[in-house]
């Protein structure tokens, strides 16, 4: 990296030979990357010491399967162009005024969706294809659980396998549920529905991208390293006794950490500072606050789930004993820590998911949106008690009974807030004219799951009640009415919603209720199968099921099988709107929010001149004479 | 509402969207009441226990506390679509009015969610404490639990000592359960008893029950333990106080 160019950029094919910066793209990431991994993991397994502590005989292995990571990671870092505008303005050769356009993606077409490119156009499309390829991946990985539990007895996986499929599936669930809505519709469309030409550190933009995609092999490479036997959860000590793929998941946090956060100090500043003039908090969209909302929410407990990492890391490479009894530890110290993010985790996934309904709402019932200020004070509400509520996870550890009752008390006030979002939706569908069209469709199919999802979240909370189904797959179906149910669709109807101004294409209708429908019918069946085995004490995280349980998980399996048939129409109908869907026209759902008033393709930097805002985006509606 | 609008509008109960909504409300609140809970007591089966059957109860009466609010959503979005419907690739004409708020209703909404809420949490609050009064003032027979990668082991202490791999409990006898764990974690869970606490490496937490029933029930493991977690599972034999002394004597315990 020493060899930066200070030729002045000539951007452009014609320039005669290409400046650093134009060489760099994907490309040279992956190759960096492996290069750098390889040299690690050769360095390591020539100078780390030898172990001569018989005791922990996983932890040089250990060792050196986190030097090639870091290795990795540092290489695909530097070979995608993230350390050069660091380097420069270290060197004090900030980058010029065409390099900074060249990172922005200026004339590069397809090109620059494989580049550091700064643009938070290209980084909304990045995240949404990205989104779309992990789901794909959790998806295939869901089929695979549903198949091998489709008849009693199971064992189509081996054990091992199963157990690290099923781990594999939620980490990958999770982290694309945690981005899809904040990566491809916080980055492609907040900026300019608040008025902006980009981001406030469009640069960190590209970073939070890249991050995700350096994530993705040390995640894969566990299941060439032993899978991770320990589920998403990844307790310990059974962490501390994983073979080395166990490695590959922490890793893959690690990195996903550090993007997330990334991200969540970007889009704040930029609501906060970046809103065109005139746009007072109390004429943001409502998106906007579900946006900043998530992130902001994602920055304090991040870290915890980095360090969490971290901590299980050390105690697997270096023999500490954070977590380990033997050594002074505690793993009840490691599932507190996991649930200081995990709880407030579901809510960073599902307000954003809500805002956007509660965005589209007004637009397809022309009136405004009900009660704004009960929708700010329920989303305040339900992020502010998200921290407080973590040890109902905990009801049955042990670790400390005392507190299961204010647990119960923190854990059941957020249907308060959660109740108002409610209100505001359905007080926005009463007496308006309801558009039927697919985002509509979304808003009452998540009412409907989702209040499924939350009053079997009611049950769950009850001390006693969860006694009997803690760790059954009761709660798998409760958590999959809420994150797919809920967080999914709403993120589907987003698509829908934002399709024509992110493709310039309308999403082929017939493709898009047929979609519709069979995932909303097969999802019904798939989890209220699931519902009455997990009451009837079918456990979670099993492989194998006694033939008690037969019936409803093969009313389960055929869901799931509905599910994919639905979403395989889904995703069909993504590419076939994109490359071939009619052309949208600027504003085809007649909105008054920002984003509708640039035409397609939007320019590089969304407006030629800034608006100016007067009034907020729901004045729709006749007023009464 | 002013005295103006009350002359001009008919009360709100009188319009017919409301009317339909309630109608609608009251039919939706009996059918989810009533199969959700019926679904529900059917798939939790009969209980081996007052713990249990305390659940079972309960699950049952937060459902039908939840299902005016279930049936409430379900009334009101389906009245919307009953509704000013509108299809095609233009926008419907602007909604007939532009109301943005009604403290009223905010109001009333924010006031039973919280009523609710609080019903919910003061009557979850009493059942656990019932249950931790219950385990304290009986005089439980002990039993310590240890769970280990894939097998549970159960020691009598009270019988000096037997030890066995099945679980065997004296019928309308209370048991406190002492459990720990001898590697990851394991959770210990009598499914038809309604109990459950983790079995942690280096430390012995508790739970008891009063087996009420003679009968066979299942012990599983709840928690992700490895390999062979899904086969973590035993039985549970819940059989007279006379049985049970012969079989303790039988294990080499006294009984
Ligand atoms: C086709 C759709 C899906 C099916 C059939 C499916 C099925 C399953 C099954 C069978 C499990 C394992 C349950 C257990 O034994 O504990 C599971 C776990 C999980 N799923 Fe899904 N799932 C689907 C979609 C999703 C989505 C969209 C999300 C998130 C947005 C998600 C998040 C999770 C999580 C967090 C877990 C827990 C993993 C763990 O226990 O470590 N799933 N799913
Ligand atoms: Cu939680
Ligand atoms: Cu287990």
């Amino acid at each position: 990296m020493t060899t930066v160019t200070n030729r002045p950029a000539s951007a452009g094919p014609s320039a005669p030979k290409k400046a650093l910066i134009e060489r760099l793209s994907i490309i040279t990431g992956l190759l960096l990357g492996i290069v750098g991994a390889v040299l690690a993991w050769y360095l390591a397994r020539t100078f780390l010491p030898v172990n001569t502590d018989g005791s922990y005989i996983k932890t040089r292995m250990d060792q050196e399967v986190f030097i090639a990571m870091i290795g990795w990671f540092v290489g695909f870092m530097t070979g995608i162009g993230a350390l050069i505008g660091p380097f420069r303005w270290l060197l004090g050769k900030d980058l010029t005024h065409d390099e900074t356009l060249f990172y922005a993606g200026k004339d590069q077409g397809v090109k620059r969706y494989f580049r550091y490119t700064t643009d938070h156009k290209v980084v909304g499309i990045q995240y949404l294809v990205i989104t779309m390829v992990i789901f794909f991946v959790g998806g295939v990985l869901a089929m695979l659980i549903r198949t091998n539990l489709g008849h009693a007895g199971g064992n189509w996986l081996q054990p091992q396998t199963y157990n690290t499929v099923v781990g594999l599936h939620g980490i990958t669930m999770v982290v694309g549920a945690i981005i899809m809505i904040t990566g491809p519709f916080g980055n492609f469309i907040m900026p300019i529905m608040i008025g902006a030409r980009d981001m406030a550190f469009p640069r960190l933009n590209a970073l939070s991208f890249w991050l995700v995609v350096a994530a993705v092999p040390p995640l894969l490479s566990s299941i060439w390293l032993g899978g991770i036997p320990t589920g998403w959860s990844a307790y310990n000590p059974l962490e501390n006794q994983a073979p080395p793929g166990m490695d590959g998941f922490i890793m893959a946090i690690c990195i996903f950490a550090i993007s997330t956060m990334v991200a969540g100090a970007n889009i704040t500043a930029t609501a906060v500072k970046m809103r065109a003039k005139g746009m007072t908090w109390n004429r943001t969209p409502i998106f906007i606050y579900g946006v900043v909302a998530s992130v902001a929410l994602a920055l304090p407990v991040f870290p915890v789930f980095f360090l969490s990492q971290v901590l299980s890391g050390l105690d697997r490479a270096t023999g500490s004993t954070f977590f380990d009894v033997r050594g002074g530890g505690s793993p009840w110290l490691y599932e507190n820590l996991f649930w200081i993010m995990g709880h407030p985790e579901v809510y960073v996934i599902l307000i954003p998911a809500l805002a956007a309904l509660m965005e589209m709402a007004p637009v397809f019932t022309r009136r405004p949106l009900f009660s704004f200020n009960l929708a700010i004070m329920g989303i305040a509400g339900i992020s502010g008690l998200s921290v407080l509520v973590w040890a109902h996870h905990l009801y049955v550890s042990g670790w400390a009974p005392l507190l299961n009752g204010p647990f119960m008390l923190t854990t059941e006030l957020i249907s308060i807030p959660t109740g108002m979002l409610f209100l505001v939706l359905i007080g926005t569908l009463w007496r308006g004219r309801v558009w039927i069209t697919l985002p509509t469709a979304a808003i009452y199919a998540v009412l409907f799951n989702f209040t499924i999802g939350g009053i079997t979240g009611i049950y769950l909370s009850d001390v006693s009640a969860d006694a009997a189904l803690h760790g059954s797959i009761f709660v798998t179906a409760h958590f999959h009415y809420t994150l797919m149910g809920a967080g999914l669709t709403s993120a589907i109807g987003a698509l829908v919603y934002w399709f024509p101004k992110m493709t310039g294409r309308m999403f082929d209708k017939k493709l898009g209720w047929t979609a519709f429908w069979i995932t909303q019918v097969g999802f019904n069946i798939a989890f209220m199968g699931m519902f009455m085995v997990g009451l009837a004490g079918q456990p979670r995280r099993v492989g194998a099921i006694s033939a008690f349980y037969d019936k409803g998980n093969s009313i389960t399996t055929m869901g799931a099988y509905i599910i994919m048939t639905g979403m395989l129409v889904l995703l069909h109908g993504v590419v076939v709107s994109w490359v071939w869907g009619t052309k949208a026209t600027q504003n085809p759902w007649f909105a008054k929010s920002l984003e509708w008033s640039v035409a397609y393709p939007v320019p590089l930097e969304n407006f030629d001149v800034l608006p100016v805002v007067t009034e907020d985006a729901y004045g729709y509606g006749k007023a009464q004479s | 509402m002013s005295e103006l609008e009350t002359t001009q509008r008919p009360s709100w109960w009188k319009r017919s969207d409301a009317k339909k909504a309630i109608f609608l409300w009251v039919i939706f609140t009996a059918i989810i009441g009533y199969t959700a809970s019926i679904i529900q007591s059917r798939a939790m089966g009969s209980p081996a226990s007052e713990n249990m059957s305390n659940t079972i109860n309960m699950v049952k009466i937060f459902t039908w506390a939840a299902a005016p609010v279930a049936g409430l959503v379900a009334a009101l979005t389906i009245t919307t679509l009953l509704g000013q419907r509108h299809f095609g690739d233009n926008p419907p004409p602007e909604a007939e009015h532009e109301i943005r708020n009604s403290p009223r209703v905010a109001a009333t909404w924010v006031v039973v969610s919280t009523l609710l809420c609080l019903f919910a949490v003061i009557y979850g609050m009493v059942l656990v404490q019932a249950d931790e009064n219950k385990l304290r003032t009986a005089n439980p027979i002990n039993i310590d639990v240890t769970g280990q990668q894939w097998v549970w082991n159960f020691k009598y202490v009270d019988n000096g000592g037997a030890q066995s791999a099945d679980l065997y409990l004296p019928v309308n006898k209370p048991v406190l359960f002492h459990v720990t764990s001898t590697d990851v974690m394991h959770s210990f869970w009598i499914v038809q008893m309604g109990i459950k606490v983790d079995a942690n490496p280096g430390y012995v937490t508790e739970t008891g029950t009063t087996p009420n029933k003679i009968g066979v029930y299942d012990l599983r493991c709840a928690e992700l333990c490895g390999l062979y977690h899904a086969y973590m599972q035993k039985k549970v034999h819940v059989v007279s106080q006379a049985d049970y002394d012969a079989w303790v004597q039988n294990q080499g315990g006294n009984a």
